[in-house]
């Protein structure tokens, strides 16, 4: 799901920089509105290593292979630090093992890392929806979140190559080995999906402290109370 | 033998000189050693990337394709450049998203008469395993070096 370079046209790669200086701008934002900004480094840096790992990772899927994401995973852990890390993440995969380019990394920061602030959003809802029902529920909600993040990276890479395939290339190909792709995709979104839940519940029961635990309405009362004073 | 038996035959024949085809029945074959480039794209698990689109850039054109092809089930392509043009040849292999490009070097050897050869015979961009595990221990040991640094106990100054 990493964009190569020399795929996109200059103005897409401008574009990507240019959201994803948006995202990582608004991140950092919000990490700075935080008490203690740096207590969620050592997990974000760690999360990272795993992320940074994880495309090294194939595990074999008939016909081809693939590699796992775990973007969900870092928003879910993460909250704002994962749009950041992932960002951080790919460009060490950029140069280390040319796993993605550094003239598409903006393209590829969208594509990984705004997906991540999703499955943050959800989970953290999925957390007040499900605060009187049974763990299942719960469950539910955290294997669509970490698949979910997987489901969107996957469609917004597909639209993105197959809205800018260079005319030079048979279009008609490009297009339905894409879309063939995207089923080995889909499932590869129900394996994260299950994974991320068998994660969480893990953390959950272990260390339920390193889930990002804090509602985002008393992080935004608490702020405006300190701009008020 | 008739009179119109000869205007017969010499039509046929003037008919028969005027085609150029019907001296084409004889064939033949001929052969030349040449010089061909042969890509090898993989994926980085080692898979070949089957039927992936390739498409060569000449140096004297790098914006028009110069030839198109596909790879085979080793994910092989072969194709000889035009010795004529110097520079850069860049090949470009593309799947469903996922590719590569590479710029293959064609240069004039030292003496002016020769044919110009590939200034690099082979160019082998992938890592071995060990070499993949390095770096990413080393990557990893960084984010753990980050993540100890800013978990260290606060001391009071």
């Amino acid at each position: 799901m990493h964009i190569p370079d020399s795929f996109l046209p200059p103005r897409v790669c401008l574009l990507g920089y240019a959201l994803t200086g948006l995202g990582t701008w608004y991140s950092l934002h919000r990490i700075r509105l935080e008490t203690n900004p740096t207590e969620q480094i050592p997990k974000a840096s760690l999360l990272t290593a795993g992320f940074f790992v994880a495309s090294l990772i194939h595990i074999p899927l008939p016909p081809s292979s693939i590699h796992l994401v775990f973007n969900g995973l870092m928003g879910i852990m993460l909250g704002y630090y994962a749009f950041p890390a992932i960002l951080i993440g790919l460009f060490f995969q950029a140069v280390m093992f040319q796993h993605g380019g550094l003239t598409t990394l903006g393209v590829n920061g969208v594509i990984m890392g705004f997906p991540a602030l999703f499955a943050y959003y959800f989970f953290r809802f999925g957390q007040r929806f499900t605060q009187d029902k049974s763990p299942w529920w719960q469950s539910f909600f955290v294997f669509l979140a970490g698949g979910g993040a997987l489901a969107i990276s996957a469609l917004i890479f597909t639209l993105v190559i197959l809205s800018f395939i260079p005319a030079d290339f048979d279009v008609q190909t490009e297009q339905t080995i894409a879309l063939i792709a995207l089923i080995g995709y889909g499932i590869q979104a129900v394996i994260e999906g299950i994974f991320t839940v068998m994660f969480i519940t893990f953390i959950q029961r272990v260390k339920p402290e390193l889930l990002n635990n804090r509602n985002l309405r008393q992080d935004k009362q608490r702020n405006e109370a300190i701009n008020q004073s | 033998m008739k009179k119109w038996h000869y205007l017969l035959l010499s039509l046929t024949l003037v008919y028969l000189g005027a085609i150029n085809k019907t001296w084409a029945h004889g064939v033949r074959l001929q052969y030349k050693l040449q010089q061909a480039i042969q890509i090898h794209a993989i994926y980085d698990d080692g898979q070949p990337m089957q039927e992936a689109q390739v498409i060569v850039y000449a140096p004297n054109d790098p914006t028009t394709p110069w030839l198109t092809g596909t790879t085979n089930q080793e994910g092989k392509f072969i194709f000889t450049p035009d010795l004529s043009q110097e520079g850069n040849w860049d090949v470009t292999v593309r799947q469903a998203g996922h590719g590569n490009m590479v710029s293959i070097p064609l240069v004039k050897a030292d003496d002016a008469d020769s044919t110009p050869i590939v200034a690099s015979e082979s160019s082998n961009m992938a890592y071995t395993p060990l070499q993949k595990a390095l770096m990413a221990i080393m990557g990893v040991w960084g984010f753990v070096g980050t993540a100890l640094f800013f978990s260290r106990r606060k001391t009071d100054s």
